[in-house]
């Protein structure tokens, strides 16, 4: 009776690892992060501790990703340092984003991880990329419209 | 007498600079700006360890002196991106100095400024520039000189933001306010607005900036700031309609020539990453506009001397930045091809053009240390 309560603690123990507290993001790490997923789409929410837009359009993503818990996967992306770890999580919990995996930048040179995960973003946020699971990738800027949000959420 | 403000709003370049990296020590933030005296000698500004400091160099940036605490107090500084700390000159050898020093709240600051009249020997107790002592946003200073030695701070201003959603309001973005000191930065006068609903997130360039139009087209606007009493009219200047619901983090460069021409760059991303330059016509398109430079590019600045222009950005790919230059030799109409002029592995500043005596420079500031570096071609 002992291994079920062990078992389910080791089942949870993912999660507890990669939800809520942002894991870094270094340029070594971002050609598994654009890897396209088995089904459905991975989206990427870019944001930034001093971006007034940014809160809302996680919380948007993430209400999107609720209504498609198995075709969507939310993963969100600070482009503030790792560093800062502390302010980014605190931010996320005010924001009700800790169910979600996250992950905050490690690299001296913000703007090559910037460049690396899109070529054709200037670093205008927040900055959401979708992924999906045939390769095709699709990029917004700027705090999604709902017209944009449904685009995004039918798979 | 008027005051030509360039105000360059909306470009936080937040994303940008100064974030350390994992196996960086903290060291100094890399926001900081660089100016040239009349007699040759470079200035720098930039911050560490809740000082600004400030450093010249006779050689041309080769060797720098020792740092001088401006602020003697230690206090928070903004030093990121255009939210860096700035120097400017008085017509009998002041030296200015301002930054923006965050609150305990997110996104909140005030404007500071400090003054050597003995050439940077010593520094005044640092003022607050402006009346308004709400713990809400007024940073992303900005800071001119005139003719008349009048000193003119330009800065992104919550008040109105603040008061409109207490009201339960709609209020997109942020004011621009600005205030005068003629006094040579003893006193500043209480701050005026300059315009409602500009970019919250974006630069300064004292007179051109990134404003709001309708419904959150983001395109830059361009004032004229009188230090009398008579209104300053913003007029729209590029027409790129931009849509974004967020911060563009970019803001544009002006450079005005000895005709009056306003030569400007900015940033717009519509279709695809773009920097333009153009010849700003308030009211209207910009005249001449020129694509400069695409994907990768960013924080471009333009300075003009007679019939030269340049233009300076940074462009970043997988290996590092590449600070870049487009030269035009006949007044902005055409402009020579893109060529490097230097490159870093290392997390870089946005580039800042210097003249001096004709010739143009570029302050780089990266992590792996301060460069200035000379247009000319080999």
């Amino acid at each position: 009776m002992r291994t079920k309560p062990l078992l389910l603690l080791a089942l949870m123990l993912p999660l507890c690892v990669h939800a809520g507290t942002p894991m870094a993001l270094g340029a070594g790490d971002v050609a598994a992060l654009l890897k396209p997923p088995a089904q459905g789409e991975r989206i990427i929410a870019l944001w930034a501790l001093d971006c007034a837009y940014c809160e809302t359009n996680l919380q948007a993503l993430a209400k999107l990703q609720q209504t498609h818990p198995q075709q969507i996967e939310l993963v969100s992306v600070a482009t503030d340092s790792i560093h800062q770890q502390d302010a980014i999580e605190a931010r996320l919990k005010a924001a009700d984003m800790l169910a979600w995996p996250a992950r905050a930048y490690a690299d001296d040179t913000p703007e090559r991880i910037n460049y690396l995960l899109d070529p054709q973003w200037g670093g205008e946020m927040p900055r959401t990329l979708v992924i999906r699971a045939d390769g095709s990738r699709q990029s917004f800027s700027g705090a999604l419209s709902p017209a944009q949000l449904q685009k995004i959420g039918s798979l | 007498m008027r005051f030509i403000l360039t105000a360059l709003l909306c470009f936080i370049a937040l994303p940008l600079l100064a974030h350390e990296g994992m196996a960086m020590p903290k060291g100094p933030e890399l926001g900081s700006s660089a100016a040239i005296d009349g007699k040759g000698r470079l200035w720098l500004v930039d911050a560490a360890e809740g000082h600004v400091r400030l450093r010249h160099s006779d050689d041309f940036g080769r060797t720098l002196s020792a740092p001088l605490e401006v602020n003697a107090q230690a206090e928070p500084i903004y030093a990121e991106g255009e939210n860096r700390p700035k120097i400017a000159f008085g017509s009998q050898g002041e030296i200015y100095v301002s930054w923006s020093q965050p609150r305990a709240k997110p996104w909140t600051g005030f404007v500071r400024f400090a003054r050597s009249l003995d050439g940077g020997q010593h520094f005044s107790a640092p003022l607050t520039v402006h009346h308004d002592r709400a713990e809400i946003t007024h940073r992303f200073d900005a800071m001119a000189v005139d003719g008349q030695g009048r000193i003119v701070m330009a800065w992104i201003d919550k008040r109105d933001l603040e008061a409109a959603t207490a009201q339960s309001k709609p209020y997109l973005g942020a004011a621009i306010y600005y205030s005068v000191s003629s006094d040579r930065g003893a006193s500043f006068a209480t701050e005026r607005k300059l315009v409602d609903q500009s970019c919250e997130c974006c630069r300064i360039a004292l007179a051109f900036f990134r404003s709001i139009y309708g419904d959150n087209i983001r395109d830059h606007g361009y004032a004229v700031l009188h230090a009398d009493a008579r209104a300053s009219e913003v007029q729209r200047a590029t027409f790129s309609q931009w849509h974004i619901a967020g911060c563009p983090h970019h803001g544009p460069g002006l450079a005005i020539d000895s005709q009056g021409v306003l030569h400007a760059v900015w940033y717009e991303s519509k279709d695809k990453p773009s920097i333009w330059y153009g010849q700003l016509q308030p009211g209207q398109a910009p005249a001449h506009s020129v694509l400069i430079a695409g994907a990768g590019a960013s924080h471009a600045d333009v300075a003009v001397h007679e019939r030269e222009v340049w233009v300076v950005w940074n462009h970043v790919n997988a290996q590092g930045y590449e600070l870049m230059l487009r030269g035009s030799h006949d007044g902005g109409l055409h402009f020579d091809d893109a060529r490097q002029i230097a490159n870093t592995p290392a997390a870089s500043a946005s580039p800042q053009l210097l003249l001096w005596q004709g010739r143009a420079f570029v302050a780089w500031n990266t992590s792996a240390g301060f460069r200035l570096i000379p247009t000319e071609a080999l």
